[in-house]
């Protein structure tokens, strides 16, 4: 069976596709990949260098590193692989600047406030607010943003991907009789009466939670899912668009999957010498 | 869920909430009914919306009396 990828719906920072011909393994492995391996840009490390909020500086700093940041993976490599060992470099880190005071009254501290050195590593939104501040307090750190894993923080979480098997609702007309109890109960309306018979009218709104099976009088209605075949969705968090974070997946994979045939072919080496 | 102040990102999913916070609370101070205001704002999965939905902010009670130590000190010199 060729391997198929149709799109549904693509907008900002969202695709939903048809993948067909691949087995379950190879998209929940994307589908990982996509959650866990891609890198991006989050706050590491904060210097609190005045903090006269009432957020404590572990708290702030927390905060402070969930902002997602727009990343450029062209400019920048993780820290471990970087020329300078991961110490910290302009190929590997970014600072950013916090420098604020509430002067005149409370003052609501938002990630525009946030001063990068590089105008291509910035904040996904100026609108986050970060803390909010009251007449005379001040706050003054440098953060430094880097390159990490979602498999290490949740920080660095690129976005989400989830699939589901594609719905195969199979209707026997013999045994329909088209008394609509299924279509009343389907809690995502994929059901509908046509000519006294039920029909299908909105398969990829399905979750197959077959309750219309369960209901059904007759037992004329069947809820299978078809072999190979995914609804997949992918959402950005902002920091790559989805296209980018896709691909970057897809080479994640294929780098891994290199490495472990080279792991293998070595490993079968070693067996013959010995 | 009582907090400092909202959350950036949701609990369950990662996704970034923080900064429709405000204008969630502002539209719903306002009268418009919650469900709206979040399927406005392309809030979808249940994680998140209960994030807004149950969000207590306790900042401006703290920053209540902050003011109140801050005016004592500044009276002492």
């Amino acid at each position: 069976m060729p391997v198929e990828v149709k799109v549904l719906e693509k907008r900002n920072n969202y695709v939903k596709f048809i993948i067909s011909g691949v087995p379950v393994a190879f998209v929940n492995s994307l589908r990982r990949t996509i959650i866990a391996e891609v890198p991006v840009m989050a706050i590491d490390e904060v210097v609190i260098l005045d903090n006269t909020s009432v957020m404590y500086d572990e708290v702030l700093a927390h905060r402070l590193a969930l902002i997602p940041l727009k990343t450029d993976l062209e400019s920048y490599v993780l820290p471990e692989e970087c020329v300078c060992g991961g110490i910290g470099c302009s190929r590997c880190q970014v600072k950013l600047v916090l420098d604020v005071e509430a002067k005149d009254g409370d003052l609501m501290v938002y990630s525009g406030h946030l001063k990068s050195e590089d105008p291509a590593i910035v904040p996904v939104s100026d609108k986050i607010p970060i803390v909010k501040l009251a007449k005379g307090q001040r706050i003054v750190l440098e953060a430094y943003a880097r390159l990490g894993r979602g498999r290490d923080h949740a920080k660095w979480q690129p976005g989400l991907a989830a699939y589901k098997y594609m719905p195969k609702i199979v209707i026997d007309e013999s045994k329909c009789n088209g008394c609509g109890v299924c279509v009343q109960n389907c809690p995502r309306n994929v059901l509908e009466i046509k000519d006294g018979k039920v029909t299908v009218s909105k398969l990829l709104d399905c979750n197959l939670c077959r309750y219309c099976e369960i209901v059904c009088p007759t037992k004329a209605i069947r809820v299978e899912h078809e072999d190979s075949t995914y609804v997949f969705f992918v959402e950005s968090f902002g920091q790559l668009d989805v296209k980018t974070l896709v691909l970057k997946a897809l080479e994640v994979l294929d780098q891994k999957c290199v490495k472990f045939l080279e792991e293998c072919e070595h490993a079968i080496e070693e067996f013959k010498k010995e | 869920m009582i907090c400092m102040l909202f959350p950036i990102r949701c609990f369950t999913c990662g996704a970034l909430i923080g900064d429709k916070w405000e204008e969630f609370k502002r539209r719903v101070e306002r009268g418009e009914h919650p469900a709206k205001v979040l399927d406005d704002l392309g809030i979808k999965r249940y994680c998140c919306r209960r994030m807004f939905l149950s969000a207590i902010e306790y900042i401006d009670g703290v920053l209540m009396y902050e003011k109140v130590t801050m005016e004592k000190h500044t009276s002492h010199y």
